[in-house]
């Protein structure tokens, strides 16, 4: 199989990678009927397949389970999960003939053998679904010529996808049509059915392609913004206690303190947690920020080459052809960290001080967010798709430091992320080292305004709050926030 | 004379700029058991908190415990609601998140629970059963706490605080979501604290108290006042009537003759039969009261109604008309149905302001996600006035007082003039007055034509308009009979 996107014609790789057009919720007006009286059957029960089963079934469709036997004969988490909640559970053999749209959600590095299983037993006509599309893009996974292949990808963990529908909204969706698979030309319909289903059309879809997606969200989930978010922490934690901080405070302030702080980012953007810093704290975090952007941005502009060439993709294959060797090694390394070593302290933080005493979070995290931002939108993808992939994913990705550090982390992400994590980390460490070196306890471990005087510089305050304001994230991101301003705060704090 | 236990000077409280404490002064001596009733949002709760330090006002606060007891010095809050973490520390439940079935373990097991209570607080599990014995709670120390219902928590925090006898215990609305029998025993319980040294506090208007209240008092103005007996605590005024807006007036369109249709309903979790061949048919124009102990089954029961349990889809259930899992979505099923319950308002989304939380209910959502038209906000603005709350209609529900937190979820829910409408312990937590005019309410709503389930304990205190009563005894459907007479 060769990588999908590499066989494409410039011009249609392009093509394909510009898709981004956010759609009103008029163009689901037709709700599920679509899919209505048609069979659904969802190959794996894990977080993506109950959940979204469990919202599909809710909205009137008829969903099934199709799971490997082994799953079904030892009783599997799986099968446990679909035949506790009253679903229709069977083998491929059983179910996949009957179904009129496959949907896979089984984990990404299963998708070729799952489908090599699946795909013969499909009716002539049918649908196949992904959540993802590493499976076509970067494995090339050819699909039969008679089956419809769509992508409908919530953008946040499956919890949320459950979560959010009971209350009566959802979580952003992209959705997608793989031009190489739409004989009937029923993909698109068919997509913005399976969405109404989960709900995910009251909070914003994004129609996409399968390229646009995949590029994105290795670029942003996958690699950059789990590594920013470890490489942030521990470099954080090391300092404070380089400098003295008591050990269990310095924890906390980094654990939770990532959660606080991107909070502010999801409600707001960049603009709203800049905001959160008195004024000369901003001014500071802003410079520091800038400094950070030109250390880093070779760095980003590394990940996003690789990920557009195939070679990310490409050794990270290879390192699951090799039983997962280096993963497992650096999930090890990740394990034995200070950071991850020291429990969180039993001292109150409120919430200003997360935000008083983390000036170098603060500006580390606008700087990544803003260089992923950048930099995919300099390779071709759309601000729309730039935007969930980069400031969208964050707070997301912070929620899992808070609940467990970064070994929470890093079991709840995806393999491909925990993989682009451990890369970026581990180029990233060594890139900042002599920044670190200039970096004081005043924007880390302590508070930045204490024994300062507050004023400013009236023009100075303008310009950075003009910098702040006018970036291109905050102008995409106002829009779209707009689309889901009713989504929850998840809090750990 | 000893030193007072609690000792409290000049405190003065406030929540958002409202002055609630105003230079209070309190003290409580040996051997005194207090009740603090009175109106609702004087301060009872906030003062409670105090005492206990989850609320700092300015003012002297000491608690001088006794130095040579065998009870643990400490002053122990029992809150007015339920509190439980998942297992990474996280509180994002979600509502009736506990009827979907997930392999995870969420939430520990009562047991574990219970475990981890014992070793933080030092204390030997033999004395233990008695209080899950009369609580009922032997057969749910594998339950997970996401699983238990809304009196299973206030049973749990119970439970807690009767084992751990600390010197100093406070419960607010001791008897919330407990019934009949269950608040006999409790008193019981508060009687052997009281004899072995525990000084108890009372944040209730409840009559039926243990023998051992011995001070009553009341807040009044932001200071506490000090009264013979509860019956000479001060009451709400009892609210002036106003006609019903007029959209309520009108029948909701009816959509089918038989509004629920249950065979032979099986419901169990794991080991544990929740429910056991129920048969229940309700038709339109009926009015329904089910009754049953805490953990009976009614909740889920209800929760197969309100399209809340995944399990409907495997039992044998018609819902106007239309038999569960042919197509319908529940959005389809919520549309028709007005719901309140305990867990819905546990479960309500904490940011909130009264006005969006009533629009909120036109799209059964938790939340406002759309723009609400001019006839809608019409509507709205109509049922504010006639619950009188149109003067806090920004404020965040959270901080009004519980009383008027649920007349908000009431408008919130008959705001769409639902056909069937579920009220599930709609006054649990509610005092008497604001308990009569809820009913009140509600006898006055379903004068137009709606079907109505309503579940309660208080066999005194319910709807007059009720008129046929379904009682649940261990997951099983015991008697159905006419309510012959009006109950009031
Ligand atoms: N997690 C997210 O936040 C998220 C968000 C958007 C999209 N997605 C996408 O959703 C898809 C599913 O991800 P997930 O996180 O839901 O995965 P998951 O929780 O790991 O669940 C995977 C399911 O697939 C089954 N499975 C595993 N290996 C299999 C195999 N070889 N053959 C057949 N079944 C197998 C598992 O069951 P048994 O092992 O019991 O068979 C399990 O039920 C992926 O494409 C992912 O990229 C995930």
């Amino acid at each position: 199989m060769a990588n999908y996107f590499n066989t494409l014609p410039l011009r249609e790789q392009l093509n394909q990678l510009g898709v981004a057009e956010f759609m009103d919720i008029s163009e689901f007006a037709d709700g599920v009927s679509a899919l209505k009286g048609k069979k659904i059957v969802i190959v794996g029960c894990g977080a993506q397949g109950l959940n979204q089963g469990l919202n599909l079934r809710d909205s009137g469709l008829d969903v099934s389970y199709a799971l490997r036997k082994e799953a079904i004969e030892q009783k599997r988490d799986s099968w446990k999960n679909a035949t506790d909640n009253h679903f229709t559970v069977g083998t491929y053999e059983e179910l996949i003939p009957t179904a009129d749209l496959v949907s896979n959600l089984t984990p990404d590095k299963q998708h070729s053998s799952v489908i090599d299983a699946v795909m013969p037993l499909m009716k002539e006509g049918a649908t196949l679904s992904y959540s993802h599309g590493f499976n076509i893009v970067e494995e090339g996974k050819e699909i039969r010529k008679d089956i419809t292949v769509i992508m409908v990808a919530p953008k946040c963990p499956g919890s949320e996808v459950r979560a959010e529908y009971l209350r009566g909204f959802g979580v952003p969706t992209l959705i997608a049509v793989h031009p190489e698979n739409d004989p009937q030309g029923k993909g698109l319909a068919e997509a913005k059915a399976y969405c109404v289903g989960t709900g995910g059309h009251k909070a914003g879809v994004l129609r996409s392609s399968f390229v646009a997606e995949v590029k994105s969200d290795l670029m942003g989930e996958q690699t950059i913004l789990c590594g920013l978010l470890q490489t942030g922490s521990i470099l954080s934690f090391d300092k404070m206690i380089e400098k003295g901080i008591d050990p269990g405070y310095a924890s906390k302030l980094v654990q939770y303190g990532v959660e606080v702080i991107t909070e502010a980012l999801k409600q707001g953007g960049i603009t709203a947690m800049m905001d959160r810093l008195s004024n000369i704290a901003k001014i500071k975090a802003f410079e520091v920020s800038e400094e950070l952007k030109d250390i880093m941005r070779p760095l980003f502009q590394k990940h996003q080459d690789d990920i557009m060439s195939g070679e990310f993709s490409r050794t990270m294959m290879e390192d699951w052809a090799n039983g997962d060797k280096q993963l497992l090694g650096w999930r090890a390394a990740t394990g034995e960290t200070a950071f991850e070593k020291t429990p969180a302290g039993d001292v109150k933080i409120g919430e200003q001080e997360y935000f008083d005493h983390a000036v170098f979070m603060v500006s580390y995290i606008k700087a990544g967010v803003e260089l992923a931002f950048e930099t995919m939108v300099e390779a071709g993808i759309k601000p729309e798709s730039a935007y969930y992939e980069s400031l969208h994913e964050t707070p997301l990705i912070a929620n899992t430091i808070a609940r467990k550090k970064l070994f929470e982390m890093n079991r709840v992400i995806s393999d491909t992320a925990e993989y682009g994590c451990y890369l970026f980390d581990h180029a990233c460490k060594p890139l900042l080292a002599d920044f670190m070196k200039t970096v004081d306890t005043d924007i880390i471990g302590r508070n930045f305004n204490e024994g300062k005087d507050l004023a400013v510089d009236n023009q100075t305050l303008i310009a950075v709050n003009e910098a702040i304001r006018t970036h291109p994230v905050e102008k995409v991101g106002a829009v779209l926030r707009k689309a889901m301003t009713a989504m929850k705060a998840i809090k750990t704090v | 004379m000893t030193d007072p236990v609690v000792h409290i000077a000049q405190l003065n409280l406030q929540y958002a700029g409202e002055v609630v404490l105003d230079q209070l002064d309190w003290q409580v001596f040996r051997g005194e058991c207090w009740l603090i009733g009175g109106k609702s949002g004087s301060g009872k709760s906030a003062l409670a908190k105090v005492v206990a330090g989850l609320e700092k006002g300015t003012g002297t606060v000491e608690i001088n415990f006794i130095r040579h007891s065998s009870l643990p010095p400490r002053v122990l809050y029992v809150s007015n609601w339920y509190e439980f973490t998942n297992l990474e520390g996280d509180r994002n439940f979600y509502y009736q998140q506990r009827y979907n079935k997930h392999q995870k373990n969420d939430t520990l097991t009562v047991y574990a629970e219970l475990a981890a209570y014992a070793q933080a607080e030092g204390l030997s599990f033999g004395d233990l059963e008695k209080y899950l014995d009369l609580f009922e709670f032997i057969d749910l120390k594998g339950t997970q706490l996401i699983e238990l219902s809304s009196g299973e928590h206030k049973k749990l925090q119970l439970i807690k605080a009767l084992w751990l006898q600390p010197q100093l215990l406070i419960v607010d609305e001791p008897y919330t979501g407990l019934d009949k029998a269950s608040r006999k025993k409790l008193n019981g319980f508060f009687d052997d604290l009281a004899a072995v040294g525990v000084q108890l506090v009372l944040v209730t208007n409840e009559q039926d108290l243990p023998a051992c209240i011995n001070r009553f008092a009341e807040i009044d103005k932001g200071n506490i006042k000090q009264v013979d007996s509860v019956q000479a605590l001060s009451v709400d005024a009892s609210r002036n009537r106003k006609p019903l807006p007029l959209f309520l007036q009108e029948a909701p369109v009816s959509p089918a003759e038989v509004m629920v249709h249950m065979e032979n309903i099986h419901v169990r979790y794991g080991d544990k039969v929740v429910l056991k061949g129920i048969d229940w048919t309700v038709r339109a124009g009926e009015k329904w009261l089910l009754q049953g102990h805490n953990g009976s089954g009614k909740s889920t029961l209800l929760s197969l109604i309100t399209g809340d349990h995944p399990q409907a889809y495997a039992n044998n259930i018609a819902l106007f008309g239309q038999p569960r899992g042919s197509g319908e979505s529940i959005w389809d099923i919520k549309e028709r149905i007005g719901i309140i319950s305990p867990e819905l308002h546990w479960y309500f989304d904490k940011t909130a302001r009264v006005w969006q939380a009533i629009a909120s209910g036109f799209y059964d959502s938790i939340g406002l996600f759309r723009q609400v038209s001019y006839e809608k906000q019409q509507k709205i603005n109509q049922l504010l006035d006639f619950f009188e709350l149109t003067e806090v209609k920004d404020r965040l529900i959270t901080t009004l007082p519980l009383g008027k937190q649920r007349l908000v979820l009431l408008a919130r829910t008959i705001i769409k003039n639902p056909a069937l409408l579920i009220l599930d312990e709609p006054c649990q937590g509610l005092d008497h007055t604001q308990t009569a005019f809820f009913n009140a309410v509600v006898d006055e709503l379903c004068g137009f034509g709606k079907t109505l389930i309503y579940v309660g304990h208080y066999e005194t205190q319910l709807p007059n308009c009720l008129e046929k009563k379904m009682v649940l005894e261990k997951g099983e459907a015991k008697v159905i009979e006419e309510m012959n007479e009006v109950v009031c």
